[in-house]
């Protein structure tokens, strides 16, 4: 006998297909999702009606304006600090709206439905926003969000469906940017968004709610209006391509202000004669108690609302986690044949090919079996090269299982092997069981004064700035980075699939461990990150192309390494304000100078902490001098 | 089981009748059912607004003449009756409740408390302002020309968006609230008016948020020849609350 859910599935199939009008009941359409039925039509052009904000939509948001923004004190004092002449610098030119302040911005919307042309299932919902050709696409097949460690996207990864009279819309994996454009406003990328579209005749209503727990303390609501256009208004092209605005500007150089010293903060409150905390308050901005809260407020307190609150222990990071920590290795396919493998301490990233795999870290080695499990999933070839960013147990703890489980044919047979003096012979020692391994020298002295076992030491070093290579095919470089989180740091480039392995020189997950006992500093820090962006292209309106890997976090590409290069060089200047004005270091710390950032990256425990950080930068800048 | 299945397909087949159309019962002409018992969605509850777009001209009387996004639709005589605001006159005159009729008391920072006045009226309230808005399925009910006016309401389904696609209509639907005869007001603070003729249709739609909040989402329009130049859309959005000692009613202030 049929079960009642099938009949139920039966019966609505069969009413669809009739195309009857049952008003109250949704169809069912067979083996779609629970929620598909289509319960409004977005398709069309629509044209987004301005009667709500439109000063900021248009010329901009006003300077310490954020009233109606919930935002906490991080993204509060990230808003004061920053300034809008940022956008000067070449990779912040072409930068894409973030999802929630697109259906905000100016410009046309085309919406259309994308069906699988045998079974009319409605695959996805495409929307393509005039203003930064911002293409949405909204999955409604019941696809799952990708993974932590996958990349940010300026627009996100969305998922649909239908519930009553609304496509609801949830989004995550956006970049960071902009929640409200030009005063600095911020979004994390640790946002979700979750959407209603309504439509009600030729009106169709957005409404965005945004979760930060990096920037706010509450959900941030909006809803914008848009008009049908019969036709098409046309226009659809954004093209940007960035250039030299200002010239001779060293790269180290990023425009921000120092906490209080945000020259323009008076002038909206001036302007419109209102109290200066009144756009600085957070949520209770948004709610019928401002009037009564205003009632008590001092130009004192809203002064105090310019610099970090004193006294207080910093933030920790609010950010999820991005490894999975589930005893597994986790493939994420990167572009070509380059690959990134998650789970055992730092990124690992393998390249596959005919000569054999040529493999970047290999993880802390707890979970070395899997991670070799792993490649060989990935090739049949052997694990012939091994290369090391950095000399940190996060880096190489794998070294010596993936190296006995690796060979390197090319030794085999060769001069060096058969013919050699036995020292030389003997400096190979049974290639055809072993990967060759390879770093800068120093990662080599500093794993041997570690007593690592040689099996785990690289043997192939390089000394100087750069180390070449071809192989399957694609030609390799590694970039030695001078005193960077260490004095062994390198940037090994595959050039073919456009991918950078930066090991921990950028992460996504904290602040950069800057290990001066061994060689690191915080200038030499920011001009790897320099380097790094030397040798990026983005895609598209400031992301994709080239591709980053961090040495923690997600998989990156420019957009999240200048926001991090932005950080150390902010937190750099505010120390050296204050080193400049002859503060001790106790006085750094206790001034919070983090603040902003601490809800991203800080961490009070662990073994690197925000004290610590901020410690390494105060001492690699006293000792510089 | 399946002859079950295969009359119920047949009977819809020969019966293309909307279903809200029968739940009069059998029989004779099927009876319309209460607005009340046939709400697609419950609007009912307390409301806070969340006032997040437009924000200084709704959390603050604007200076006259600083019209923020209105300016996008105002016609001269607008912009000239806007010029001669005084808020002293307006309280002098006992018309200090101007921002407060139904074409602008939504844009306020206030509390909303909608309920079931009976079986075919909505009743919302709003505590600035001790405003009332009724909400009248069928004909509409009195003369109208005070700040509220006459509001009609319906439930609007999402039918009309479907038409031709082949499918029945979708759960859910909105609640649709047309406004009129409404004694002249402002729709800001600062003295920005609409006139007697203007017209506001209005939809109200309830979404669950993930994580437990429900937000009402007010989308209007305001056609309104005298005094502007297009249909003025908005929406504002209202957040759900449990906590009742939050409604503070307070009167009309001119400013």
């Amino acid at each position: 006998m049929r079960s009642a859910r099938g009949v139920k599935v039966w019966l609505g199939a069969a009413l669809a297909a009739l195309g009857t009008t049952l008003a109250g009941q949704a169809p069912v359409i067979p083996g779609a999702p629970t929620g598909q039925a289509p319960a409004v039509d977005l398709s069309g052009y629509w044209s987004p009606a301005l009667h709500e904000d439109l000063m900021e939509r248009g010329p901009g948001a006003e300077i310490a304006d954020y009233g109606g923004f919930p935002l906490n004190e991080a993204g509060r004092l990230w808003a004061l600090s920053y300034d809008p002449s940022r956008v000067t610098l070449r990779h912040h030119q072409c930068e894409a709206y973030v999802t929630p302040y697109q259906m905000r911005a100016l410009g046309n919307f085309r919406i259309w439905e994308e069906r699988d042309p045998h079974t009319q299932r409605l695959t996805a919902i495409h929307l393509w926003a005039q203003t930064t050709e911002g293409h949405r696409v909204i999955w409604m097949d019941g696809r799952p969000h990708p993974p932590a460690w996958a990349p940010h996207t300026f627009r996100g990864f969305s998922t649909g469906r239908f519930v009553g009279n609304a496509l609801v819309v949830s989004t995550t994996h956006m970049k960071n940017g902009a929640l409200r454009r030009g005063n600095g406003a911020p979004q994390s990328d640790q946002a979700a968004l979750t959407e209603f579209f309504t439509r009600h005749g030729d009106h169709l209503t957005n409404v965005t709610v945004v979760s930060d727990p990096v920037y706010l303390t509450e959900p941030m609501v909006r809803s914008s209006d848009f008009a049908r256009q019969p036709v098409d208004p046309g226009a659809w092209l954004y093209a940007c391509d960035d250039g030299e605005q200002i010239l001779d500007r060293p790269d180290d150089a990023v425009p921000h202000y120092l906490f209080g010293k945000q020259p323009f903060v008076n002038e909206f409150s001036a302007r419109y004669k209102i109290p200066l905390a009144a756009g600085l308050l957070g949520a209770v901005t948004m709610y019928p108690e401002l009037e009564a809260r205003l009632g008590t407020s001092t130009e004192a307190e809203g002064r105090a609302l310019l610099s970090p609150a004193a006294g207080r222990a910093p933030e920790t990071s609010k950010a999820s986690d991005r490894e999975p920590r589930d005893g597994n290795i986790h493939v994420l396919p990167v572009r070509d044949n380059v690959y990134m493998l998650v789970g055992d301490g730092a990124n690992i990233v393998v390249q596959t090919g005919d000569q054999g795999a040529f493999v970047v870290d290999t993880g802390e080695g707890k979970l070395a079996d899997k991670v070799i499990a792993a490649i060989r999933s990935l090739t049949t070839k052997p694990i012939q090269f091994i290369a090391n960013t950095s000399f940190r147990g996060e880096h190489t703890g794998g070294n010596a299982r993936l190296g006995d489980a690796g060979q390197d044919p090319s030794l085999l047979g060769s001069f060096f092997v058969t013919a050699a003096p036995r020292g030389v012979t003997g400096f190979f020692s049974d290639p055809a069981a072993h990967a060759t391994m390879m770093a800068h020298v120093n990662v080599q002295v500093r794993m041997q004064a570690a007593n690592a076992p040689a099996a785990a030491v690289p043997a192939d070093t390089y000394l100087e700035d750069r180390r070449r290579k071809f192989h399957n095919g694609e030609a390799i470089e590694f970039f030695y980075q001078k005193n960077a989180v260490t004095d062994g740091d390198s940037l090994i480039h595959f050039r073919r699939a456009d991918v950078i392995v930066a090991g921990d020189i950028f992460t996504t997950t904290q602040y950069p461990v800057i290990d001066l006992k061994n060689g690191g500093s915080v200038q030499g820090e920011i001009r790897a990150l320099n380097e790094i962006l030397k040798k990026t292209v983005y895609r598209h309106q400031g992301e994709e192309g080239t591709y980053v890997v961090p040495g923690h976090g997600y998989l990156a590409d420019e957009h999240e390494v200048v926001e991090y290069r932005d950080m150390v060089v902010i937190v750099r200047d505010r120390v050296k304000a204050m080193i400049d004005a002859g503060a001790t270091l106790a006085q750094v710390k206790a001034a919070r100078l983090t603040a902003d950032y601490d809800t991203q990256y800080g961490a009070n425990t662990g073994p690197w902490t925000t004290e610590m950080f901020v410690e390494a930068v105060y001492n690699s800048l006293k000792n510089a001098r | 089981m399946k002859r079950l299945v295969a009359a119920a397909v047949l009977s819809t087949i020969s019966l293309p009748v909307p279903l809200d159309a029968q739940r009069g019962g059998r029989g004779g002409p099927p009876a319309p059912a209460a607005p009340r018992s046939a709400a697609p969605v419950d609007l009912t509850g307390q409301w806070v607004s969340l006032i997040t777009e437009e924000w200084r001209q709704r959390q603050f009387t604007g200076a006259k003449g600083d019209f923020g996004s209105l300016n996008v639709v105002l016609l001269p005589p607008a912009r000239k009756m806007a010029a001669s605001w005084d808020p002293a006159r307006d309280a002098a005159a006992g018309e200090q409740c101007k921002a407060y009729g139904a074409a602008g008391v939504m844009r306020l920072p206030t509390r909303l408390r909608v309920s079931w006045q009976d079986d075919a009226a909505l009743r919302l309230e709003t505590d600035a302002g001790t405003q009332t808005r009724l909400f009248t399925f069928g004909p509409p009910q009195g003369e109208g020309g005070d700040w509220q006016g006459l509001s009609t309401a319906s439930w609007d389904y999402p039918r009309a968006a479907l038409a031709g696609r082949g499918f029945g209509a979708a759960p859910g639907g909105s609640l649709k609230v047309i406004t009129t005869k409404m004694k002249p007001g402002y729709l800001s603070r600062n003295g920005v008016p609409y006139s007697g003729n203007a017209v506001m249709t209005e939809f109200f739609d309830r979404f669950d948020v993930p994580g437990g909040d429900s937000l009402l989402v007010v989308t209007s329009e305001i056609v309104d020849p005298e005094y502007l130049a297009t249909p003025y859309w908005t929406s504002q959005q209202f957040k759900r609350e449990t906590d009742a000692s939050r409604w503070r009613p307070t009167p009309c202030a001119a400013r």
